[in-house]
């Protein structure tokens, strides 16, 4: 009977002597024990061997993102993976990145539903990777959104993240020029994207059956524009002049790709059908 | 064997797994290509290891029941997912080896053909329900029970329901029904058909953000999928949740497959070894992990086409393993526009023909069967597939039990003394049933013939010593009849010697057995 509870007051004083050095500890380590607790890097949950829901599903995600072509075939159609227009995986700024969950869901008079993140990742498997439209559950879908909300954490909910999609270029006064474009493009570009655009070596196409769609944002010029001047040539990022950028997105404008899926739909029956 | 009628067989089996190994994929919770690897290489491992005609593969009932499984532990077809789904393989194959060493083919005679034909029936209910979210481009949500599922999609139509992928989905369903009538054994794949023509139209008017309809995309399709499942100890403390789960498999998988070997086994002059086939279905389930597939087990609507044709050996199961690779590599780009409607459409037949007002009818005149069979049924409909085969397998013993400890006694009497016939199996259970003949007849020197009992234990002796006891305060004596064996067993066990034994003739059945 003492014996038990003596027993009970060592082991209630030693868990307060716990809980005083754990509190301890937290107080001088909390900057960095904390940044390390929340957000684990991603190579550091690509080597775990052992993962929960949410965390393989993360991996899952970023090893989408990377290597579309392996792991979401199902839903591609192009030779393009997401890491290819998203850099860096997603993350680097004025290339797309893909820290945006706060953004999402978004309200949208057309259809008067709100749009997540999932109906996004959708469209860019329809347009930019010219492929199928995943269902909202599939899969490839959920890790791809638990990848981005990995990504976004520490972002502030519904504002805009720094270098959120591409920088708007401002307009320089003169029309694009598609023929000043292609002397950029085979003096700049060909050497990786090679003189038919469809990609030198491993580098992605930025034309043809294998590239993006005529649906797809990089299909517009402003868009196409921003992400060139501010990521390309490759390493040499902002090195063109605005109206370089302006004149070879007219450029890849004009070459010949997939067609948008929501029109000429004969079409894009034929272009799938026949491979 | 005519090799000929074998390899059409085999091809037909091939044409017809094919949706099927998607659609169970489905169930399962994993991509297609999973379930078309389980109709390559658990088919061709059953057949190839086995001794008899039937058809292994993807299995509804195991399909639905390692979805139930696992879903609680990870998203749908996400990458743990896949890898809980082979662990859990691993471990159902374990078991049926488990099995296979400990001669376990047996046991399943107690469960009963009700109980079978009712899990079937059950399953069938659980198809149709499932089909339906493909058909009306649910996205996933939970009920408890399916009458709320029902209810939700009824009242909130409009918004749920998407009229493309429901045009899709009766259109193929009729294609089915019509196509019945022109050819038993097509018209599945008649139904597919026309569900993809269906889907060809819509897509024709219609683009895909607009419709928003499901398809089967793009199979990664390899020749030799060979996957290494990754056990460690994280996911194996996690695994414990499935070792019930495991076992309900292992159990339904072999249960399946056992009686439809058996009936092959009764019906046709094939060599049927059961434990050479609890063997091969329990291997391939557990070699199912390497190559990136799940657990199977014999098919009932296969092995029944297959045997229509004609086949007799293993060897259309294993030609139709080699078809289905051959068949997925060149229709691999046209499956790609596949719509899940289409294929869930097909489910949705299949599913209905599994609920066979005929079952009722048959069982109606047994009442045990019949309770039986409805009582699995219900149990399914209501709670789920593992509580539904546990009720199954819980009333089918209690049956046999009930059944056996039943005790057919005839007295003939005259006025010095009775005689009481007993057929049956005299053991702990069964004894009680004498006791009342007992009293009835104590004021009488009574003789109990034996002849007919199948067996008896030490209760039944003990039995018989007491009564002798009080016959004998009575001023009663009692007799047994008995043959040599039984005599010398009686004595062994202790009999009383206040009990005499008589020998009978020794029977001829007896005789020419010795
Ligand atoms: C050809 C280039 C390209 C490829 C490949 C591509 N995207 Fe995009 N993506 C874009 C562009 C351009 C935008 C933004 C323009 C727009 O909103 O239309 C965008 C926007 C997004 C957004 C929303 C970003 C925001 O700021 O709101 C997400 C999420 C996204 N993409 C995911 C993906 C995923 C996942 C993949 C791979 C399956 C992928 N993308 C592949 C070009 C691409
Ligand atoms: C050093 C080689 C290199 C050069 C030079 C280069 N790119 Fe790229 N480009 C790449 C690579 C690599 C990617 C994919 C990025 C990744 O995966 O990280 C890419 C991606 C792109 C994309 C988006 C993906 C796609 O295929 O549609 C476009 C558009 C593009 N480049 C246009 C250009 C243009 C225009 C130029 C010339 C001004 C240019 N690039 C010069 C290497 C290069």
């Amino acid at each position: 009977m003492n014996l038990t509870r003596s027993l009970i007051r060592v082991r209630r004083r030693s868990a307060f002597l716990a809980s005083v050095f754990a509190a301890l500890a937290a107080l001088l380590l909390t900057p960095t024990a904390l940044a390390q607790q929340s957000l684990p890097s991603i190579e550091q949950l690509v080597n775990e061997p052992f993962l929960d829901d949410y965390y393989s599903n993360v991996v899952y995600g970023y090893q989408i993102v990377n290597d579309t072509q392996h792991f979401a075939s199902r839903y591609v159609g192009n030779a393009l993976n997401c890491k290819n227009c998203h850099l860096n995986s997603g993350t680097k700024a004025d290339a797309l990145p893909l820290n945006v969950a706060g953004m999402y869901p978004k309200w949208r008079a057309k259809n008067g539903k709100r749009n997540g993140i999932g109906l996004r990742i959708r469209e860019c498997f329809v347009y930019s990777m010219d492929g199928i439209m995943p269902p909202d559950d599939a899969p490839e879908v959920l890790a791809i959104a638990a990848y981005v909300t990995y990504l976004s954490q520490g972002e502030v909910m519904g504002a805009e993240p720094e270098g959120r999609g591409v920088p708007t270029l401002p307009a320089t006064g003169y029309d694009p020029n598609p023929a000043n474009g292609r002397a950029v493009y085979l003096e700049q570009c060909a050497s990786c994207h090679g003189e038919q655009g469809g990609g030198v070596g491993d580098m992605p196409p930025v034309w043809g059956m294998n590239s993006y769609n005529r649906g797809a944002g990089m299909n517009r010029i402003d868009e196409a524009a921003g992400f060139i001047w501010a990521n390309m040539p490759l390493g040499q990022d902002k090195s063109l002049t605005h109206q370089q950028a302006f004149d070879v997105a007219a450029y890849l404008n004009l070459q010949y790709r997939p067609a948008d899926p929501r029109q000429s739909k004969f079409l894009k029956l034929l272009e799938d059908l026949l491979p | 064997m005519n090799w000929r009628t074998e390899v059409f067989a085999g091809v037909v089996g091939a044409i017809l797994v094919i949706p099927q190994g998607i659609t169970f994929a489905y169930l399962a919770g994993l991509q297609p290509e999973y379930g078309l690897y389980g109709a390559i290489f658990v088919t061709l491992f059953t057949s190839f290891l086995g001794s008899s005609s039937m058809m292994s593969g993807p299995n509804t009932a195991v399909a639905i029941l390692i979805g139930s499984a696992v879903l609680p532990l990870a998203g749908r077809g996400s990458p743990v997912y896949i890898d809980y789904v082979f662990i859990l393989c691993l471990m159902v194959g374990l078991i049926q080896l488990l099995f296979w060493l400990v001669r376990g083919a047996r046991i399943f005679q107690y469960l009963s053909p009700s109980a079978i034909s009712g899990i079937s029936a059950g399953a069938g209910f659980l198809i149709v329900m499932a089909s339906l979210d493909s058909i009306l481009n649910l996205s996933t949500f939970n009920t408890t029970f399916f009458y709320e599922k029902l209810y939700i999609i009824v009242s909130d139509a409009k918004d749920l329901i998407s009229p493309y992928s429901l045009f899709i989905g009766v259109v193929t369903i009729a294609g089915g029904f019509i196509g019945r009538r022109y050819s038993h054994r097509y018209f599945l794949i008649v139904a597919v058909a026309c569900g993809y023509l269906a889907g060809m139209l819509v897509s024709f008017i219609w683009p895909q953000p607009v419709t928003e309809l499901e398809y089967l995309g793009r199979m990664p399709l390899q020749w030799l999928p060979l996957h290494v499942p990754t056990v460690n100890i994280e996911y194996l403390m996690t695994s414990i949740k499935l070792i019930p789960y495991a076992l309900t498999i292992a159990f339904i998988g072999l249960a399946q497959s056992l009686v439809i070997v058996r009936e092959l086994r009764m019906t046709t002059d094939q060599e049927i070894d059961l434990d050479k086939e609890v063997y091969a279905q329990g291997l391939a389930n557990f070699l199912a992990p390497f190559f990136s597939t799940f657990a199977g087990s014999g098919s009932f609507n296969r092995s029944k086409a297959n045997r229509s044709l004609g086949a007799s050996t293993p060897l259309s199961g294993i030609v139709a393993a080699g078809f289905v690779l051959l068949l997925i590599t060149f229709l691999g780009p046209i499956l790609t526009y596949m719509p899940m409607a289409a294929m869930a459409g097909t489910l949705f037949i299949v599913g209905l023909d599994m609920i066979k007002w005929s079952d009722v009818k048959h069982y109606a005149p047994e009442r045990p069967e019949l309770v039986i069979y409805l009582a699995t049924f219900v149990g399914i409909v209501f709670f789920g597939l593992a509580t539904g085969i546990a009720i199954a397998v819980f009333l089918s013993v209690s049956v046999f039990l009930l059944r056996i400890s039943q005790l057919d006694l005839s007295v003939e009497r005259d006025a010095s003394q009775a005689t009481l016939k007993v057929k049956g199996s005299l053991f702990y259970a069964s004894v009680s049933h004498l006791t009342e003949q007992f009293r009835t007849l104590r004021d009488q020197d009574l003789t109990v013939d034996l002849q007919y009992t199948t067996h008896i234990d030490q209760s039944a002796v003990d039995f018989f010593t007491h009564e002798a006891g009080s016959m004998a305060t009575h001023g009663t004596a009692l007799t047994l009849l008995v043959n040599d064996q039984q005599r010398a067993f009686l004595l062994s066990l202790g009999l009383s010697d206040t009990i005499t034994l008589r020998s009978t003739q020794p029977d001829e059945g007896d005789a020419a057995s010795e």
